[in-house]
């Protein structure tokens, strides 16, 4: 398998981490227990295209979401998770 | 309290033995040269200051540091591309240190002094490529990984930021790694490895290429 990286190029799959799920968002600090239980350990688990973290600690050490289908490892879309590079990605 | 010498050594000076090794039947296909005594600087930009970050580096350096990956050079520097937002400042004799730096970059920017931090290799010589071409996953051929391209990538599981020199005045390409001080006896032994076969000549010079 092998990830296009917006900001090396293609790489191998070696390069990346896998860290999880890019879905779930942090609660809020008022947050009720259910809404931190979720967030913390429930987790879906997708066959089909799925939003994914993955961290290219072997190159650039950006952490990327990555849309990836589970069944086909097929991979539509890659962008740079939120807050990646000081200021702009891609312009 | 024990005393403590403070000068600087190169990370290699256990394992690099100046002088021929591997094949010796034929003309060394690789040159393995250890630059000694350079000045490093990581800069990244801070958040919302890669503009005002662009502007200091070009009045700074007389040109752009790097958007995408690639070294680019002038007399005295080589910028090299390092990630999003971020590029490596190599040079010598203090003129780009890191007191001098962070005065004209720290109101945009975070500055590491890598300099006794990372190990600088230079690989030349007609069988660099294919060497390499054992250790990496990237295509360093000449069409896709011309002179001044740069990568952040991983040999042998070790981060590296690679780079191609200008072809020497005899067609040899060359191409510079820096890695971390401490892999870079691990990382000189896979390349030796790799290099055999081709007949290598050992150096180090206190010279940028």
């Amino acid at each position: 398998m092998r990830i296009v990286c917006p900001f090396c190029g293609e790489r191998e799959l070696g390069e990346f981490t896998y860290l999880g799920d890019a879905k779930p968002v942090r609660p809020s600090a008022g947050g009720s227990e259910h809404d931190v239980f979720d967030y913390l350990y429930l987790r879906d688990n997708v066959a089909g295209a799925m939003s994914e973290h993955w961290y290219h600690g072997g190159g650039c050490r950006a952490w990327l979401k990555i849309t990836r289908n589970t069944l086909t490892h097929e991979i539509s879309s890659v962008e740079p998770a939120a807050g990646v590079g000081a200021a702009k990605v891609g312009g | 309290m024990a005393e403590f010498s403070w000068l600087p050594r190169s990370p290699l000076e256990h394992v690099l033995v100046v002088g021929a090794y591997g094949a010796r039947d034929v003309a060394p296909g690789i040159s393995l040269t250890e630059i000694r005594n350079f000045d490093l600087i990581q800069i990244m930009a801070r958040r919302g200051k890669g503009a005002e970050l662009a502007n200091a580096a070009k009045a700074r350096f007389g040109m752009a540091a790097p958007e995408v990956p690639k070294a680019v050079s002038a007399s005295d520097v080589t910028l090299i591309w390092s990630g999003p937002d971020q590029f490596l400042v190599l040079s010598k004799g203090g003129k780009h240190a890191m007191d001098i730096l962070s005065q004209a970059f720290s109101q945009f920017a975070s500055l590491s002094d890598q300099s006794h931090a990372r190990a600088l290799i230079s690989v030349s010589g007609m069988k660099a490529c294919a060497m390499l071409a054992k250790l990496s996953s990237l295509d360093l051929h000449p069409a896709s990984f011309p002179i001044g391209a740069a990568a952040a990538t991983s040999i042998d599981h070790t981060s590296v930021n690679l780079w191609r020199g200008s072809d020497l005045p005899d067609g040899q390409a060359v191409f510079n790694l820096l890695v971390f001080a401490t892999f870079a006896e691990s990382l000189w032994r896979t390349m030796l490895d790799a290099a055999a076969e081709y007949g290598v000549d050992i150096g180090y010079s206190e010279e940028l290429g």
